[in-house]
């Protein structure tokens, strides 16, 4: 129960939550203040009169999810950080999910984090895809997170810490992700020469030789293949960095 | 124990202030209290009590507990929490509950 | 020896908002604090406050204390502002003696503002007393006001509002925040205080009390265990939790002491924090010319302690003949305010104890 854990229930969510067919028009804010509190600058932030105005400071914000645009002014004003913006109009597969945030180090736009739910736990992992700093005295900075659609109403705050290794770097050279590379497995890349050349995975100046290894066996574990019979990238010379100019100066001899 | 990256606020450590407590010399910073940049250097244990001799540590860090005692420049009994820290201090534990000079 | 129309006693935001009140009204103010600078508690409130606009409603405490004091300085030469100065003692002829810089001084103003604020409870456990051991406010202010942590890891006990708000200022400043406990079988504070530590993975764990804090010099465990309903502990119910910090927020009591010196007629109301004086609607005390404001005269939010600043200010300003046109409105908009911020089930406790002591 919220007041003996902190958790809204499920319940609680099920009163406050926009209608799917809403959710996957556009971005609307998700307010999350279940008690009655004297508080009211949500409605005060609301530009579009989505926010109705309060009878009484200590009523709960009731918000038009038809007038909501999913601007986002409310959530920074929000003295509890209860509000979120979800866009679930993404993508059939994905939708967004703004979070205020007010720790440091800030995570990077690009990178992937893990999602935590209403409890502190780890649920998904998310892509940071956004992050707006808090300007002026404000502070609060705003996290967009993209995350599994059908982890919207889910996914609450962030562990900059990636449980699921998606962080995790294969290809030294060129900075590539686990979670990169996972990817384009899934969007249909299969062969490390595939691989290769949308990413430059094993194209840098080690050319494959630290993370050929690493690659194949993900391959091979995403997509069900046995590493014996996958075929292997393409070997060419030189077979290591040299100055061009060595080749260029040709042979001795001629 | 400082603080050195803040998402809200910025600490602004500008004018070292060298101080001694009980004979070693220390650094603190202009805006601390004595209290404060010991706490910072990891001295947590400010006396001991003069009857039970249990140890003492700062409560309330405000100036109502009274529990952060310690002599400063030969005065005894200040309470080190809201005594600003300043250039050349003396800090010492006390033993009992100080002798006035 | 030295006069002024109103002596103000404490400068945080209940007697910041009076002394901004009484000189913009006309009186000549004087403002005394034992603190270095002016703002009381809210410069270590790091957080976006509630309320409404008018109680600056989503500013975070430390540039709510700004913005007062900088409020209070367009008033020039009526505003006389005391730092570093400890009211020592209240006398029947209103004479106030103060300690500024290790000398004593007299001053005897017409009206009195007692704007003292509040001191953190304690609570009895074995080892209570043993370095590491703080009031949450004592931790806010070395964090907040200092930039020192107060040590790795901590136990938090206590749900109310700072017990919640300082868990989530020590993980700010890179601390790690084991648990928070409470006795009570629900948490105390504003529920979506609780949600944003909880969302951390931090345990929010109620019906739970200390049962013993471990250590020689300073404090290295803490044992914890379950309560019933009844508030008997639970045997077999404990648990440990390695850590160099505990931190105590079981509430607040009124700093009275001034109040009880001069005669106040006091009352214990538990529902405000201790004993508080008996005031009126202008809260004014059943002694002609001395007023209260802020925690004093009860435990609250600090959105409540300025607007009761304002209206402190106000009225001690109209006892002195400072009386305009807009008197009533202003005062009406005010007592409109106090009235809208505890009207709701979170201000049941402070409407029941107010009750008591409003004549």
């Amino acid at each position: 129960m919220l007041i003996k854990t902190g958790i809204p229930t499920n319940e609680d969510i099920k009163e406050i939550v926009p209608s799917k067919e809403r959710r996957g028009k556009g971005p609307v804010a998700i307010i999350e203040c279940f008690q009655e509190i004297p508080c009211n600058p949500c409605y005060t932030a609301c530009k579009f009169g989505a926010i109705k105005e309060f009878e009484n400071i200590n009523q709960r914000p009731i918000i038009d999810f038809q007038l909501c645009t999913g601007c986002g002014q409310c959530l920074t004003k929000c003295p509890g950080l209860a509000i979120f913006i979800i866009d679930e109009s993404y993508s059939d597969t994905e939708a967004l999910v703004q979070i205020p945030y007010e720790f440091l180090p800030l995570p990077k736009e690009g990178i992937f984090v893990t999602g935590l739910n209403r409890e502190g736990k780890p649920i998904c992992r998310a892509k940071v895809v956004k992050v707006k700093q808090g300007k002026g005295e404000n502070k609060t900075s705003v996290i967009t997170l993209k995350v599994p659609i059908e982890y919207s109403m889910e996914v609450r705050f962030l562990n900059i810490e990636d449980y699921f290794s998606d962080n995790t770097i294969i290809c030294r050279c060129e900075g590539i992700t686990l979670g990169e590379i996972k990817n384009l497995i899934k969007e249909g890349y299969e062969t490390i020469d595939e691989i290769k050349r949308i990413s430059r995975v094993g194209m840098g100046p080690c050319q494959g030789r630290t993370c050929r290894h690493l690659l194949l066996q993900e391959i091979a574990k995403e997509t069900g293949q046995n590493m014996k019979n996958m075929p292997m990238s393409t070997f060419r010379p030189p077979i290591k960095p040299i100055n061009i100019g060595i080749i260029a100066g040709g042979e001795d001899d001629e | 124990m400082r603080i050195d990256e803040h998402p809200i606020l910025s600490f602004k450590r500008v004018e070292k202030i060298k101080f001694v407590y009980n004979g070693k010399e220390y650094i603190g910073f202009k805006g601390d209290t004595i209290a404060s940049a010991l706490h910072a250097a990891g001295i947590k244990i400010l006396g001991h009590h003069p009857e039970t001799g249990r140890a003492r540590g700062f409560y309330c860090a405000i100036g109502n507990c009274s529990s952060c005692l310690m002599t400063v420049n030969g005065e005894p009994n200040v309470r080190i929490c809201i005594e600003e820290l300043k250039e050349g201090m003396v800090v010492e534990t006390q033993k009992g509950k100080g002798r006035l000079r | 020896m030295k006069t002024t129309e109103i002596a103000i006693i404490g400068g945080g935001p209940a007697g910041l908002s009076a002394a901004i009140s009484g000189a913009s009204s006309g009186a000549k103010v004087t403002l005394i604090d034992r603190n270095y600078s002016l703002g009381g508690q809210l410069k270590k409130q790091t957080h976006k406050f509630f309320g409404s606009q008018k109680q600056y409603a989503s500013t975070r405490g430390f540039c709510i204390a700004n913005i007062l004091e900088d409020e209070l300085k367009k008033y020039g030469d009526r505003v006389e502002i005391l730092t570093n100065a400890t009211v020592l003692g209240l006398y029947e002829d209103k004479v106030i003696t103060i300690e500024q810089d290790k000398q004593y001084k007299k001053l005897k103003p017409e009206k009195i503002i007692v704007a003292t604020g509040a001191s953190e409870k304690f609570l009895a456990f074995p080892n209570n007393d043993l370095p590491g051991i703080y009031g949450a406010g004592a931790v806010q202010t070395l964090m907040n006001e200092y930039g020192v942590k107060p040590g790795n890891n901590v136990l938090m006990v206590g749900a109310g509002n700072i017990g919640l708000i300082v868990s989530y200022q020590l993980i700010q400043s890179g601390v790690n925040v084991k648990a928070i406990i409470d006795a009570a079988p629900q948490i105390g504070g504003y529920l979506v205080h609780a949600s944003k530590i909880r969302r951390m993975g931090i345990p929010i764990l109620t019906s739970y009390t200390i049962k013993y804090a471990h250590g020689k010099d300073a404090v290295e465990k803490a044992t914890i265990w379950k309560i019933d309903e009844n508030w008997e502990p639970i045997p077999n119910t404990e648990m440990d939790f390695d850590i160099d910090v505990i931190c105590i927020s079981v509430g607040l009591s009124p700093l009275a002491d001034l109040l009880w010196q001069i005669g106040c007629k006091m009352e214990y109301i538990p529902e405000l924090g201790g004993h508080e004086p008996i005031r009126d609607d202008n809260l004014e005390t059943n002694i002609s010319g001395i007023f209260i404001a802020g925690d004093v005269g009860g435990i609250e939010e600090a959105s409540s302690a300025m607007v009761e600043g304002r209206l402190a200010g106000l009225c001690a300003a109209k006892s002195l003949g400072y009386y305009y046109g807009d008197y009533e409105e202003r005062r009406k908009d005010l007592i409109d305010q106090l009235i809208s911020l505890r009207s709701g089930p979170v201000g049941d406790k402070i409407r029941s104890g107010l009750r008591k002591v409003i004549i």
